[in-house]
């Protein structure tokens, strides 16, 4: 058991170090190459209307980057942190997907099980999803008609309610009052200021807060009971 | 136009298909050393080997979803960007928005071919690099501080798979889990509900209701697998009853947006 500990305490500290550096380098890759392009196109950024963009939209992500940060970090462990927010698509796809293969397994957030399951799933789709994007690149041409085809855009422009609605069943369950109780707040907060529709990525953080608000009560009502607290 | 047949040239794919082949590598990396840590600590593989497929089913889907926003951002920026910025740190949602604040900030109108220049278009992915980088550099600076504080297990947890014996505020974290990601999906179910009754002014009833018609079929379809998984004892279904519900649920899209 010791070994085992100690076995996995290394795993974890070179997935730390692998992981800054791999950052480190795809971080300055992806930052380098709009000046690579810039030098291919015979024009460099420019870097006052860059700014300008920035503090109009920008800040908007740095908020929201924090925030996914803060809140994912504990759900996907090390090595699923560090490939997440490498290949992104974290809320439409990687999140659910981890919380699936977590959930299929029947793993524990904070045990060594969920940092080996979580990293092997978002490995794993992230390679699903640069295959797929990769062979759709190379098939552009072909594939163009019917992937823009008029009769298929409603499939394809609701892949997110598709994917939320099969996660609500899955998770609603596990928890119903507090379900039923975010859904209804939250709903009423849409419906009574609409604007909030465009910013629902936002809007996580005042739901997940009150979710885990509720559920913490009913679990100290439950330990009281139970006569542990 | 002419900038364009430059974006789908030779060396804008060399550039990004560099990138996009080096993320690939890392995830193969990745993917290994956390197969060989689990089985060195103990992990089931035939679990491990449930995850890799379930995930990878998973994954199909979202993942053309992505392909489609290549190919709609592909018509003013090329082809070649739009690849790596979706299959690299991107995001769906983002890309599009910050490209489009991105042309309005260089002086073009709107983000299109016709009116794409080439400092323009360094200008717009320069933007679009920079604008999302906040969950790598977070991770390069405090990653592991913030991970190993939350979630480094103790001990006993690897051999035992997570058992807890004593009943403390440790034993709530996987409760909010759960609970947050409760909180995640009521925030979109709600918006949809939100946008059938106020997204023209309050109360009007007159939004799409398409994305929850989709999302209520979809859950409906899941609840189908769960029963079958429950009645016949088939746990493997876990592996594919979220794409199975999504892909049932797309289709049920392209009848109910003829009707809506």
């Amino acid at each position: 058991m010791e070994q085992k500990a100690k076995q996995y305490e290394a795993y974890l500290n070179a997935t730390h170090k692998l992981g800054r550096w791999l950052t480190v380098l795809v971080l300055v890759l992806l930052l380098a190459a709009p000046f690579a392009i810039g030098l291919y196109l015979g024009a460099m950024p420019n870097l006052g209307a860059a700014v300008k963009a920035f503090l109009g939209v920008g800040l908007v992500y740095l908020v929201s980057g924090i925030v996914e940060y803060l809140i994912y970090v504990p759900m996907l462990g090390a090595g699923g942190s560090y490939l997440a927010f490498m290949t992104g698509n974290l809320i439409n796809m990687k999140i659910p997907c981890a919380i699936n293969a977590r959930d299929i397994v029947g793993v524990k957030s904070g045990t060594a099980e969920n940092e080996i399951i979580a990293t092997l799933s978002i490995a794993t789709s992230s390679l699903v999803t640069i295959l797929v994007l990769a062979a759709g690149v190379l098939l552009m041409i072909p594939l163009q008609p019917v992937l823009q085809s008029p009769v298929l855009q409603p499939a394809f422009e609701n892949v997110v309610p598709a994917l939320f609605g099969a996660m609500a069943c899955k998770y609603y369950r596990m928890n119903r009052t507090v379900a039923l109780i975010v859904l209804a707040c939250m709903s009423l907060l849409f419906i009574f200021v609409p604007s909030l529709i465009g910013s629902t990525n936002m809007m996580v953080i005042p739901s997940g807060a009150l979710a885990i608000v509720l559920a913490y009560l009913a679990f100290r009502r439950q330990q009281k009971a139970g006569g542990s607290l | 136009m002419e900038v364009l047949a430059q974006l789908n040239g030779p060396v804008m794919y060399v550039i990004c298909g560099g990138i996009v082949l080096l993320v690939a590598v890392i995830c193969m990396v990745f993917a290994v050393r956390a197969y060989r840590a689990g089985k060195a600590i103990g992990i089931d593989v035939s679990k491990m080997k449930r995850v890799i497929i379930a995930s990878a089913t998973f994954a199909v889907l979202p993942s053309v979803g992505i392909l489609l926003g290549v190919i709609a951002l592909s018509g003013s920026l090329g082809t070649p960007w739009p690849w790596l910025r979706l299959s690299v740190i991107g995001a769906l949602h983002y890309e599009t928005q910050v490209a489009d604040a991105a042309a309005e900030a260089v002086g073009m109108e709107k983000l299109s071919a016709s009116a794409m220049t080439a400092s323009g278009f360094s200008t717009i992915a320069l933007l679009m690099s920079f604008c999302i980088i906040w969950g790598m550099l977070l991770m390069i600076i405090n990653g592991k501080a913030y991970s190993t504080k939350l979630v480094l297990p103790k001990p006993e947890t690897v051999e035992t798979g997570g058992k807890q014996k004593k009943l403390n505020l440790k034993a709530f974290g996987d409760t909010a889990m759960t609970a947050m990601f409760i909180g995640l999906v009521s925030a979109y179910i709600a918006s949809y509900i939100g946008q059938i009754v106020s997204a023209n002014g309050l109360f009007t009833f007159t939004g799409s209701w398409l994305p929850l018609a989709v999302a209520c079929v979809s859950a409906l379809a899941m609840a189908g697998f769960l029963l079958i998984k429950e009645k016949a004892k088939a746990d493997w279904i876990d592996s594919f009853s979220i794409a199975g519900s999504m892909l049932i649920a797309m289709g049920a899209a392209i009848f109910l947006g003829k009707i809506g």
